[in-house]
Parts: C-alpha cells; structure tokens; sequence
C-alpha cells in the first residue's frame, strides 16, 4: 500500500509541476483579454466625466431654483412663477442625469433612504403636501416623501388644472404655502449639497479605491444601481401609467412622472440617453471614456453581449424616437399610446443584457448573502 | 468462516480507538456554528433573511416549514447559540447536539433560494454529531457525572465523519471533470479576473493560464485530498494545502464561513495521537480542572461510550442507509434528459460546489382570463434581490413563485390568472437564451420528481 501511495504522491506532484510550467510557457504569447482591464480606470472616468460633473450640474440647478423660489415667495406674480417654473425644469432635467447614482453619499444610510426616493419620488401625494400646508406643520425627515423632492415642488409651481394666474394667486394670501414651497427647495438643495460635497471630498478617492467585484465594491454598486434606474424607466415610468402591472384594470395616465408640467417625455429621453451615457462610459457632453462596454471587451462572452446589446439599444432609441413630443405622456395614454406601448416592448427585451447577462460575464457579486464554497 | 468474514468490517468499526478526536470534532463543529451564528446575527441577516421577505421558497417535501415572527426567529438563533455553547463544552451533550441539528436545519430549510451545499453539509455534521459520544471526555458532562467518562470510543465515531468529508469532497471534484470545466477553464474564466485586485497573489489572478491552473488544479485536489489525508506520511502537507486551498477560495469568493468549516473539519483525519497531544496540552496549560485524556493508545481496558460489539443495529443500519443515499442520491441527475448545468433536475443535494457561472432575468406575466388583461409582475414587489436572482435561473422556483402569483393575484380578484414567465438564462458566458417555454401557464402545473417538460433545452 505505501509503495502504491508513495507512487501516486511522486505521481501527483510533478505533475502540477509540469501543468504549471506548460501554463507558464503559453502564457508568454498569450496578452489575452482577460489579462489587465483597469477597474480602477474605468471608476475614474465614471467619477470625473460622469458623476461628479452630474452632480455638479444638479447643485447649479437646485441652486438657481431656490433663488426662483425666494424671488417668486418676495412677489408671487405670473411672471416669477414663469421664471420659477422654467428653473425647476432645468434642475429637474439636470436630475436625470444623476439620479441613477444612489449609492455612496446618495445611498441608503439609516432612516434616510437613497437621493431618488427622497426627491424624487412621484406621483406626489396632493393630499399630503395641502395638509402640511393647512396645518402650517411639516417634518421634512419623515417617512412622507411623496411630499416633498422634485415632485412635490412640481405639483405646487405648476398647480392641477389651473392657470399661472390662479397658482401664483394661492401664494399671495397662503404664508403657509410660501414657506412649505421655500423649506421644499431648501430641503432639496440640502441633500443635494451633502452628497455633492461629499463626491467633492473623501468619498471621491474611496470610490475609486475600492476596485474589487465583491457586493461592496464601487463597481457592484454603480452597476446595481444603473440597473435599477433602467428598470425604473421601464416600470414605473412607462409601465405604471400603461397599466402593464397584474391587478390594473385600466391605463393610468395620471400616474406619469412630471404629471403637472407636463414634462413626462423629455425627461424620459434624458433619463435614456443618461443611462446610455453610462454603459458607453460617455460624458454627457459626449466625450466617451472606459466604461461597462470597454470592462465587457476584456472577458470572456463580452463581445457577443456587446453586439446584442448594441443591436437592442439601437431599437430601443427607434421606439423612443418615434414617440411624439405633442401631446404629452398622460395624453398619449389616454389616447394613441401605440409609439409607447411600442417602447416599452423594447426596453423590455434589453431589460436581460443589463440585469444578469452583463453581471454574469463580469462576475459581479450583485447581493450580500453568502454563496456556496468550494 | 462465511459469517465471522462478513462481520469483520463490523467489528472493525466496533474497534475502541481514542476518544480525542471526536473531541476536537465536538468542540470545532460547536465553535463554528456558535461563530456562525452570531455573525448572521451580527449582519442583520435574521431580518433580511427570515423576517423581512414576505415569500419564501420552499423545499419540496418541507413546505410545511414556516418562519416564525420575529420574537420567532431571533429566539432560535439565540437557542442555537446556547446549544452550539453546550455542544462546544460537552454539556448536556445528547439533547444540545439535538437541538443544534434541529434548529440549524430549520433555519435552513426556510427558504430555498438560501440554499449552500455547505449548510447541507453542516446540517449532516450536526446530525452525525448526535450519535457519537463524543463529550465522554473533556467536558462539563463529565465534571458532572465523572463514571460517563471515556478513554476511548468505538471507531465507526470517527468514520462516519471521514466518510462524510470523503464523499463531499470525492463528487465535487468528480463533477468538475466536464468540458466547461477542464477545457475551457469555465466559470473560473469569469471569476478569477474578477479578483484581480487581491493584495499579493493579485497578481496571479492577471494571468491567462491561472483559470486553467485553478480548475485542474482545483479537480485534482478534491478528487485526491481526502487519500492524502487520509495518508500519514502526506497528512501534514495534505492538511496544509487544505487551509491554503480554502484561504484563497474564502478570499476570493462571498463564501462566508466555509473556509472555516473544511479547515476545521479535516481535523478529523489526523491521527489519534496528535489530537491526544492537543487535548493533553490544553489540559496542563488550562486551570480548569479536566480530566485527563490518555497520552498514547492503550488496550481497550478503560471500556468505550459503547463497548464493542454493543453499538445498535438499528444504529448501525440508519448510518448505512445515510450513507447509501449519500452515495447514490447525487446520481439521480442520470434519470433526467439535458443538461443537470441548465435544467438543474437533480443539480442540489449533491455535492455540485462553484461549477458554474448561471444567471437569468425572469419576467412573469399575469392574465386575468376573463377580461384577457395581462400584466407584469415587478419581482422586487415580492422578492429580495438574492430571492429574485436565485429564482430567475431555477425551474423549480420559477414555478413556485408562478403559484404564490397566482393566488395572490387571485385573492386580489383577477379571475382565474394564467401565469406565464419569459426567462433568459446565461450560463458559463454563454449568450442568455430562454429557460422555460413561455406559452406554458405555470399555475397549471404541479411540481414532483418527473422530468419537467416546459425546461426548453
């Protein structure tokens, strides 16, 4: 028996050896693909090109639209609630451009959930936000956040069913309602600062620090959460107003985001071509850089999966090309939703490129439980 | 002669051998689930996994398995803490290494989607633990009660673990030896450049040849580890490679506390001496009074937990039958057409560790079929995100979680609900294509042992 397994053991042994070396020598001609991609690259360009001049943008906007909101509450007329309109517009824009980013800074962290739920959380609840200003009470951390955001200043600046004049004429009597407006818009700017900041500051080099694929990683969160703003587009966006979920007996076209100005779908497109932006790694001023397309290059499977991507991104931009500007969302739902119904058939044949094809071939750990060991 | 020649492995399982390294055992498997628990608990992982779902997939057979409400369900990890503390230190030995079992295994069995080949194998351990008398010596039950204690117990104690060990270890190299695996260096090809920013070996990770080196080597390890364990003159090497293998395969993957639970249980294959030295020297460096363990193998004069030939037949037989099944049970994947990587009809249970890269998006769709209305389900509504993704690549829990659709849906009054499931799946970087046919209406179909038809190939 010893002879037997003394054998096996100066059997085995050598053996790795040589398996060793015969890898060793082919790995000499071999500068295979897998071989060096720079994560930490790749991270850079999604910080600087992407998500801090993001940022940026939206702090600018929310900062303009505070100052609409002090100079319309000093005299609410027609024509500051034109000027206010317009600066909520271009800071809701400049949102879409960040709101796919809820991690880091703009992450959960304990009563306060992620930056897109807590601004940006629509439809906005009327009832609410009147009684806050009926009883002249509000509490801007609390679980209430279809009150306030984004959504909730929309519904206030643009009023449902009422002209300009009849919104800003609420505002002359009402202190209550310029201060809820004024508290709004502080609130808003308030979170957008910290997490500005803290992508201006020590949050910008752990970014890019923390290169690995593990469930904590920059790469796993960045990617989690662009897959999560794609499928929002597709659920909730599109989705929820069509009545595409089980139990909706009907369309529901006053569930559309931007509802009160009307705005439905051009932030849509934005919120596309920002998603877009991110799988190219693309600034939005269209300088493009090392991103998920280029990490998918480097491994095993990529360029098939970039093809079939690229193939259904292109049908994608078709659909959304081809759903008109006029009428609005709400309209085209209530009447000929063909060119939306269209759209959301071929965001939902992308919907497995992003979701598990892209993590799959790159080997991102996407949840925290513990998997099988070996 | 015919009789006595078919005993003879019996009565060398009946052999007294040293008692120490059921000991170690006792003390290593009661540690780590102590360890391991108070890390789940310590991540918050009670709640997400148990409290917070509001559906859970069963395992077949066990559906009846429910969670308990919270109070529930910290209480039993907190039970499962004591029992793994008396486990450890050999108190009220039988009833905690009972109760260690029982809980562990229902907190397992809660959810399917938690499923780990190294839970399955813990649970076995723990079973295996309640046999063996293994707190006859160094522990508080003998401080109690010194006449239980024992020098030595019979050997099948100890076997019944390596035997274990052996089969795991055996079947997840054998299945490893696949073209995937060996030729194509899949799924290491994905994983290994995923971790290539390790500090020191990294940079063996940036290497073309290291999937090829890790997947045969990888192969070759589990196929062979247990003989050179098993081995006295490689043992010392074999054990060695054993903590490097799981070090690395803990550092590179979200294994959680499997490195820990192989490093400790291959203690078991060394000799009896060497866990008597351990046990010995812990005894004169401690305070506390214990008794004291022989230093070297002695005749059986001190007796056994049982004396030879004493060890019941019955007991005897349901090690046998575990074992059989053991053995066996990983086959069955034979009686199924396709692919066991795709179809997953007979993949669980059977020692198939890390083999594969499989990921899937699956969209289920809803039709109430007197209005003919048909939606789509957001899975986030109902599922975590480990729930969804486990679900979205697995036949069985697609059509479980097609049923929980249709009832709920039903109780929210859409009549009669059809459910179908467009599901993509990729495995091994292969382009996603779809899983299951998706025409079929899920909600009309039972799950059971047959072959699934609706599994596209």
């Amino acid at each position: 028996m010893t002879m037997l397994n003394r054998k096996s053991l100066s059997l085995f042994l050598p053996g790795l050896a040589v398996l060793l070396l015969f890898h060793a020598c082919s790995s000499d001609n071999g500068n295979g693909p897998s071989d060096s991609f720079d994560r930490q690259a790749m991270l850079r360009n999604y910080a600087d090109n992407l998500i801090k001049p993001a940022y940026a943008d939206l702090l600018g906007n929310t900062g303009s639209l505070r100052a609409s909101v002090a100079a319309f509450n000093a005299s609410p007329s027609t024509l500051e609630l034109g000027a206010l309109q317009t600066a909520w517009a271009a800071a809701y824009s400049s949102w879409q451009y960040a709101n796919a980013y809820n991690f880091g800074p703009a992450g959960e962290e304990g009563l306060r959930k992620g930056l897109i739920e807590e601004i940006g959380t629509f439809p906005a609840s009327k009832s609410k936000i009147e009684d806050a200003i009926l009883s002249g009470q509000w509490n801007l951390q609390d679980f209430n956040r279809d009150a306030r955001g984004f959504p909730a200043m929309e519904y206030l600046i643009f009023g449902e069913n009422q002209n300009a004049a009849e919104v800003a004429g609420a505002y002359v009597t009402d202190a209550n309602r310029r201060n809820y407006l004024a508290a709004l818009a502080d609130d808003l700017v308030d979170r957008v600062t910290e997490v500005s900041s803290a992508w201006n500051g020590p949050y910008y080099d752990a970014f890019i620090q923390n290169d690995g694929t593990d469930v904590g990683s920059s790469t796993s969160a960045l990617y989690n959460e662009f897959v999560r703003s794609y499928e929002a587009i597709k659920n909730f966006k599109l989705g929820l107003p069509l009545g595409k979920r089980p139990g909706q007996t009907q369309t529901e076209p006053q569930l559309v985001e931007a509802y009160y100005s009307d705005a439905s779908i051009p932030s849509l497109r934005i919120h596309f071509s920002a998603i877009e932006d991110i799988w190219y790694g693309r600034a939005k001023n269209g300088q493009d850089g090392i991103g998920f397309r280029e990490y998918l290059e480097s491994v095993e499977g990529g360029t098939a999966l970039i093809a079939s991507t690229e193939t259904q991104l292109a049908a994608v931009k078709a659909a959304l090309a081809a759903v008109p500007n006029q009428p609005g969302m709400s309209e085209q739902i209530a009447g000929d939703k063909t060119a939306l119904e269209n759209l959301y058939t071929e965001l939902q044949k992308m919907t497995r490129f992003f979701k598990s094809d892209m993590s799959s071939l790159l080997g991102i750990a996407i949840t925290f439980s513990s998997s099988d060991g070996d | 002669m015919k009789a006595g020649w078919e005993l003879k492995p019996l009565r060398w399982l009946d052999e007294p051998v040293s008692i120490a390294p059921l000991v170690t055992l006792r003390v290593v498997v009661g540690a780590m689930l102590l360890f391991s628990t108070l890390r789940f608990m310590a991540l918050g992982w009670v709640a997400d996994h148990y409290i917070s779902p509001s559906f859970h997939f069963k395992y077949f057979g066990f559906e009846w398995v429910e969670p308990l409400p919270a109070a529930g369900m910290y209480s039993v990890h907190l039970l499962l803490i004591a029992a793994s503390c008396c486990v450890m230190l050999g108190l009220f030995y039988r009833l905690a290494a009972f109760v260690q079992f029982a809980l562990f295994s229902y907190t397992e069995l809660i959810d399917l989607t938690y499923y780990l080949n190294h839970y399955y194998f813990v649970s076995i351990v723990c079973a295996l633990l309640i046999a063996v008398p293994a707190n006859r010596a160094f522990s508080l039950d003998v401080l109690r009660n010194p006449s239980i204690r024992r020098e030595q117990a019979p050997r099948w104690g100890i076997f019944i673990f390596q035997l274990q060990l052996g089969i795991v270890y055996f079947y997840a190299g054998l299945w490893k030896i696949n073209t995937d695996w060996l030729l194509h260096a899949l799924p290491l090809k994905i994983w290994v450049p995923a971790n290539d920013r390790l500090p020191l070996i990294g940079v063996l990770f940036r290497q073309d040849w290291t999937p090829w080196l890790f997947s045969w080597a990888g192969m070759l390890y589990d196929v062979t580890i247990v003989f050179w364990l098993s081995w006295r003159r490689s043992r010392v090497w074999a054990y060695l490679t054993v903590v490097v293998f799981h070090t690395l395969t803990g550092l590179m993957f979200q294994i959680g506390v499997f490195p820990l639970v192989m490093v400790g249980a291959t203690l078991v294959f060394f000799s009896n001496e060497w866990h008597e030295r351990i046990w010995a020297g812990l005894g004169r460096v401690s305070s506390i009074p214990v008794p004291r363990l022989p230093i070297a193998n002695r005749p059986a004069s001190v007796g056994t937990g049982m004396a030879a030939g004493r060890t019941p037949r019955w007991l005897i037989a349901l090690l046998a039958l575990h074992f059989i099944f053991q053995v066996l049970f990983p086959w069955r994947y034979l009686l199924y057409p396709g692919n066991v990587f795709w179809t997953e009809e007979g993949y669980r249970f059977s020692w198939r560790v890390m083999l594969m890269e499989k990921a899937g998006t699956a969209t289920f769709f809803v039709k109430d079929t007197r209005s003919g209305r048909e939606g789509e389900v957001v899975n986030r509504e109902f599922l975590n995100d480990h729930q969804e993704k486990q679900m979205a690549m697995q036949p069985d829990m697609i059509l479980q979680f097609a049923h929980f659709l249709k009832n709920h849906y039903e109780q929210k009054g859409l009549h009669a609900p059809e459910i179908r499931a467009e599901v993509y799946a990729t495995l091994n970087a292969r382009p996603s294509r779809l899983l299951i046919d998706p025409k079929v209406d899920l909600g009309k179909i039972r799950d059971g042992w047959a072959h699934k038809t609706w599994i596209l190939e």
